[in-house]
């Protein structure tokens, strides 16, 4: 743990609770960014910063302020956090805020999960460069005489957190990660110009994927994309490729979110053990997951994290409460928010899946759309594919699928065993049967 | 830096009260400093010395390149929320910083720091510095301060005390309950920011502007019948805090309460291709989506947009004429200059139905030859500018608006709409529709919701086939277009107009099949 951040955020929190709060939580941030863009041949653009960022949460007997600021002069923070105090004298009190008693904040998992990698702080510049040199290559080399442009970046970041409140929390967090990709403009028919890309992520430097795959699967995905063309409406079976399908789950996790719920606002509010989807649906909550990118050993009120089944085989047996709506309902919290949410694999591989369906639309993509949470209604735009005896036979464009929440997940037919990795949803590949994918 | 392939659009009515997570509202005691004019306010808070840029400047181009500039900010966001009947919760964020950009051709060096010392800025000048190798280039030997028109005075520059917000906020709760006993939940609020930035050229300009953002939400849920269905609606822009009257809650209550009723009634409209008629107002996330981003000129120098090749060319009928305006008093998207110190225009994209200009930033307008066109714009000092929309609208034709819709005999038309995407290269966009009807022979039927909107934007420009006398600019403080992770503030605006094709998302298919 870095003291001198340490002793940073006892001093505003002393300096906090002297000012007439009843508790306060500090969070500090400290961050470094590079990232590096390639475009024909050479630099596009270069950025790099050093940022911190101070976050105050203030309770004055039940009325809560929350300031942030980039200012971390002594004198800066004095009026910084004299402000927040006074500000918060002025509204309204609310019985349910409050921080999370010492009881409930005991118990965090003494594990090291592996978020930090010391290569990233001194990988060198010119190995920088080389990466996305190799990934732009890679990428126009596939492309070959389609290509019209295209963009090859990396970025690596270090973070450093420290949360300290006057519950007793103290916890810190130092992470890397590293990001690179590329996207390919290719020259189709008239004037369509398809957009594809890849970009992979990890936090240590060595899980990377080769360089020169990743371009090659930019261009790939984007030579996929020639000749996009809008169907006839049809119903028949679509599976949702692995990296994008938690577009959709997203909409279906709103529902179990716990704010969502008691504010009304949910279509799953009445259906805690109730059985809303398919049995191949199963989520788990795994804050636990060595490298994950939602990897964590206390959530955002400072409670330790846990493993949990928040979806058994289509039977809802959480939702997603933080310690605030928590008290609102008089339930137990859980946490407010996924850490890293994997859908439980299945065993087939997307070729296998698409093998088996014989015909139907692989979704490669979203565009648009959206989900009410209240109703469950959701309509989104897709890209993907027609395929028939397992082989994609046409580019889609320009298609919409639309459903209810509560009626889509039951079609769930299978999930494939490629949860996607670049993520902190690790979610399958996943077939539906009978979707109206409305086009022409 | 992973969503270059595809730019979103969001725009958050009522939703951004739940999605709006922290900030606190305004410092008293900076904002009572930065009552002090809109010129040297970074010298006066912070000690930012012209010699001070010029040594900046001077070391962003110690190894060259065509120009530099330096983009300072102090920003002071503030958020208020009501939920459960009381307002209880502030949020506030400050934002402080320099941008600093070196500019070779269409190359770029970037650093920022939010430590605003010297040690701290030089290194960030260095960082920028680092793109090119060649020798020094001269910054110029004076500075003179842009003088540009003012689209949004504000009559008190002073922190507005919460104590005058509150109640207009707690006055929304309370008229939301009293329009419908439908009404089940409300969840309300008021943001305001004030945005201070400096700009400073290496070929000697100084620009300095006070840029506020404010607007007043609510979101509602009504329950009838066991039923729920939701609703959400804002106004604002860039508004003196005059602006805020009990009228206006008044406005917002009765729109967001009339809209979530109405949905009780509303219908999924069937599957497939069909005319589309949109109505006046936020409608204009078409154009948004649908030409807008696609006029953007870096998409076009590097030949990615689908537009690349169609200045000149005829696009669309000649009553459609198509516009970028950063000039409308108080509009969300306007502003006095852009971030890299370029006058505010108005820019023709569609002039009566032949594509004009593309929407530039200065390495956009070196590469074509043209000049900029103010619409170099960037989220904050953590990103380097880019071309961005500002205030982007259809004008008015001719016919009445019930003229038009009796035009597309059978279809539906849109009256709301919650965000959109657009795929450049492609030029197929999507919006959501949350609020519209049904049309059938020529008449405004039941109510329709939640289904989304396809169509080529390109396509969809040559297929309207009738424009109406009623262009309507949104009104609303709460929309920001995201493009390259960033995002920055506009509007937008529609008269009534017809598209006689689009794919419309339904779950039902045509001859009702479901």
């Amino acid at each position: 743990m870095n003291k001198e951040m340490l002793d940073l955020c006892n001093w505003i929190m002393d300096e906090t609770l002297k000012n007439g709060a009843s508790d306060c939580k500090v969070s500090l941030n400290k961050r470094r960014i590079v990232e590096i863009n390639y475009r024909k041949q050479k630099p596009e653009s270069i950025k790099e910063a050093t940022t911190r960022s101070l976050s105050l949460d203030v309770y004055l007997d039940g009325k809560f302020a929350v300031q942030s600021t980039p200012d971390l002069r002594k004198t800066s923070l004095e009026t910084f956090i004299k402000k927040a105090c006074e500000n918060a004298k002025y509204i309204e009190a609310d019985p349910y805020r409050t921080l999370p008693g010492k009881d409930l904040i005991k118990g965090k998992q003494d594990i090291d999960l592996e978020l930090y990698d010391n290569r990233v702080k001194d990988f060198a510049p010119d190995l920088k460069h080389k990466m996305v040199q190799e990934i732009e290559e890679a990428c126009i080399n596939k492309g070959g005489d389609k290509v019209i442009s295209v963009e090859a970046g990396a970025e690596f970041s270090e973070d450093e957190n420290l949360e300290v409140a006057s519950n007793g929390l103290v916890n810190s967090t130092q992470k890397t990660s590293v990001w690179i990709g590329a996207s390919m403009a290719a020259q189709d028919e008239g004037d369509r110009r398809p957009n594809g890309y890849h970009w992979a992520g990890a936090r240590y430097l060595n899980d990377l994927p080769k360089t020169s795959d990743v371009g090659i699967k930019a261009a790939e995905r984007t030579l996929e994309l020639l000749g996009g063309k809008k169907m006839p409406t049809e119903k028949l079976p679509v599976i949702i490729e692995n990296r994008v399908a938690n577009r959709l789950l997203n909409g279906f996790i709103a529902g179990m979110n716990g704010g969502n719920i008691q504010q009304q606002r949910s279509f799953l509010a009445d259906k805690k053990g109730e059985v809303v989807a398919s049995p191949k649906l199963s989520l788990i909550d795994d804050p636990f997951v060595k490298k994950g990118f939602g990897s964590r050993l206390v959530d955002g009120d400072g409670l330790p994290a846990r493993k949990r089944i928040m979806l058994d085989q289509g039977k809802v047996e959480e939702f997603f409460i933080d310690w605030y709506y928590s008290r609102k309902m008089e339930c137990q919290p859980t946490t407010g928010g996924a850490s890293n949410l994997i859908l439980k694999p299945g065993e087939k591989s997307l070729e296998d899946l698409m093998k088996d369906t014989g015909r139907g639309i692989l979704v490669t993509g979203f565009i648009g759309g959206n989900s009410n949470s209240t109703t469950g209604d959701f309509s989104i735009g897709i890209i993907g594919h027609l395929f028939e005896n397992g082989v994609p036979v046409q580019a889609i464009a320009e298609m919409n699928i639309a459903d209810n929440h509560l009626e889509f997940w039951k079609k769930l037919a299978d999930v494939g065993n490629d949860p996607w990795k670049y993520s902190s949803w690790n979610i399958p590949s996943l077939l539906f049967d009978d979707i109206v994918v409305a086009g022409v | 830096m992973k969503k270059i392939d595809r730019r979103s659009f969001l725009r958050t009515t009522s939703a951004a009260g739940g999605m709006v997570l922290v900030s606190p509202y305004l410092d008293g005691a900076w904002f009572v400093q930065s009552n002090k004019g809109s010129t040297g306010y970074f010298e006066s808070e912070f000690g930012i010395s012209m010699e001070m840029c010029r040594k900046l400047l001077e070391t962003a181009l110690m190894r060259g390149g065509d120009f530099a500039d330096l983009y300072f900010e102090h920003t002071l966001n503030n958020w208020l929320m009501l939920e459960d009947g009381k307002v209880n919760q502030s949020y506030g964020i400050v934002k402080l910083g320099v941008g600093i950009r070196t500019v070779k051709g269409d190359q770029i060096g970037y650093g920022y720091t939010e430590d605003l010392s010297d040690e701290a800025m030089l290194s960030a000048a260095k960082t920028a510095s680092s793109l090119v190798t060649e020798t020094q280039t001269t910054v110029a030997s004076a500075f003179t301060k842009l003088s540009a028109k003012n689209y949004y005075p504000l009559q008190n520059l002073n922190e507005v005390p919460l104590t005058d917000k509150l109640p207009l906020v707690q006055t929304i709760n309370t008229k939301c309950f009293e329009k419908s006993g439908y009404i089940k939940n409300v969840r309300a609020g008021f943001h305001d920011s004030m945005k201070r930035i400096m700009v400073v050229t290496s070929d000697g300009l100084i620009a300095e502007d006070i840029i506020p953002r404010n607007y007043l939400y609510a979101s509602v849920v009504a329950e009838k019948d066991g039923k729920n269905e939701q609703s959400g609606w804002n106004l604002g822009g860039r508004h003196d805090f005059s602006y805020y009257s009990t009228d206006v809650a008044e406005n917002i209550s009765d729109e967001v309460v009339k809209r979530a009723v109405k949905q009780f009634d509303a219908i999924q409209p069937p599957a497939g291709e069909m005319p589309v008629v949109l109505g006046p107002g936020v409608t204009g996330i078409l154009l948004h989506e649908a030409i807008g981003h696609g006029m953007e000129a870096d998409f076009n120098r590097k030949n990615i947009s689908t537009y690349s090749t169609m200045i000149g060319k005829k696009v669309a009928e000649p009553f459609v004429t198509i516009v970028d305006d950063g000039t409308i008093d108080q509009q969300l998207g306007s502003i006095n200059f852009d971030d890299e110190g370029s006058q505010s225009q108005r820019t023709v994209l569609v002039e009566n139905g032949v594509m004009t200009s593309y929407l530039h930033d200065k390495i956009s307008a070196k590469y074509y030859g043209v000049k900029p066109t103010g619409n170099g714009r960037r989220e904050s000092y953590e990103h380097q500018p880019v071309p961005r929309m500002r205030n982007t609208y259809m004008m008015s034709g001719d016919e009445s608006p019930e003229d038009v819709i009796k035009k597309a005999k059978n279809g539906i038309y849109i009256e709301d709409v919650s965000n959109g995407q657009v795929k450049i290269g492609e030029g197929d966009f999507a919006f959501y529709v949350s609020q519209g009807r049904m049309i059938e022979d020529g008449k405004l039927t039941a109510p329709i919701k939640d289904v989304n909107i396809m169509g080529n934007g390109p396509k969809m420009l040559a297929n309207i086939t009738a424009v109406a006398n009623d262009l309507k600019i949104h009104e609303g403080g709460a929309g920001s277009c995201g493009k390259a992770g960033q995002s920055v503030p506009v509007s937008f605006g529609l008269p009534t107009c017809l598209v006689k094709s689009l794919t419309v998302g339904g779950t039902k298919q045509m001859g009702g099949v479901s």
